[in-house]
């Protein structure tokens, strides 16, 4: 309903819309960039150029899917054009409530900050987002094989890194 | 290797929650920019397509007799009258500018789509 009102122009549908996607597109990319303001601002771009194409949006229950493809190539093509911002130094959080584990989300953070930007990338699509490692490689257009040995290797690297949560269960809890 | 579940759940914990309201407001304020932007990008290219069009004006009528006087010339002259007839429709200028159009519009929808 909401999709169908925005593609049809109306404002008010599409900022609801943000209102309710705002919180997984922000989370995905500052899971991928690790920098608030510039996660938050690539956030924006994915949102604006949503708005620009959702009437090239024809299943409207793909909304979601449609989005995270949006963010993903925004993510992407930031990534090609090297910003100089891309090696800034992490900000701060900005408005970011975390509700119930502050020490989980930063150590994560902390350690995702220790991954190569590609392999960031594959690791975020597959735990966070919960995508099939097909699903990256046509996502992300990276071989196959490479997003798995990615996806291998940035596991081995959170499983050192995250060794206090993973071996004490009750962490989790 | 598969998947560690206990990622998977330490990803899910450490899922945040943001304040939404500055955020959908900056995203609306950008998307009102743009629109800004493109009205006045269209008013510029307007005024300047009236200012050229009104300067070309005298140019552009004679073009277009030209052209409307040189479209229903036929390709080959025909001296049968009925065959002349019924091959009016495709023995014209327009009919191989109409021709050679579908044929590109066909061959672009082949290559790029």
């Amino acid at each position: 309903m909401l999709v169908g009102l925005a593609r049809s122009g109306n404002r008010d549908a599409f900022a609801e819309l943000v209102n309710r996607r705002q919180a997984w597109i922000r989370n995905l990319m500052r899971r991928c960039c690790r920098d608030a303001a510039l996660a938050d601002d690539l956030s924006q771009q994915a949102f604006l150029r949503a708005w620009q194409s959702i009437r090239q949006l024809h299943d409207a229950d793909r909304f979601a899917a449609w989005l995270k493809r949006l963010a993903i190539n925004v993510w992407l093509q930031h990534k090609r054009r090297n910003d100089p911002l891309r090696e800034a130094e992490p900000q701060d959080p900005g408005d970011a409530v975390v509700e119930e584990h502050p020490g989980i989300a930063m150590d994560l953070d902390h350690a995702l900050a220790t991954l190569a930007e590609d392999v960031r990338l594959c690791i975020v699509l597959s735990y966070s987002e919960r995508m099939t490692h097909d699903e990256i490689a046509e996502f992300t257009g990276m071989p196959l094989g490479t997003v798995k040995s990615h996806i291998r290797r940035g596991t081995q690297r959170l499983q050192q890194e995250l060794a206090a949560y993973l071996d004490t269960p009750e962490e989790l809890t | 290797m598969s998947i560690d579940p206990r990622l998977q759940a330490l990803f899910a914990k450490a899922e945040q929650a943001f304040d939404g309201e500055a955020f959908v407001r900056g995203v609306m304020a950008r998307i009102d920019r743009g629109r800004h932007r493109l009205l006045l990008a269209w008013a510029a290219v307007s005024i300047i397509a009236i200012g050229g069009l009104s300067f070309l004006a005298p140019a552009v009528i004679e073009a277009v007799s030209m052209a409307s006087s040189l479209l229903p010339v036929s390709l080959v002259e025909i001296e049968t009258q009925w065959l002349q007839q019924l091959l009016a429709p495709i023995n014209s200028v327009a009919a191989a500018i109409a021709i050679c159009a579908l044929g590109i519009r066909k061959f672009y929808r082949r290559i790029f789509r």
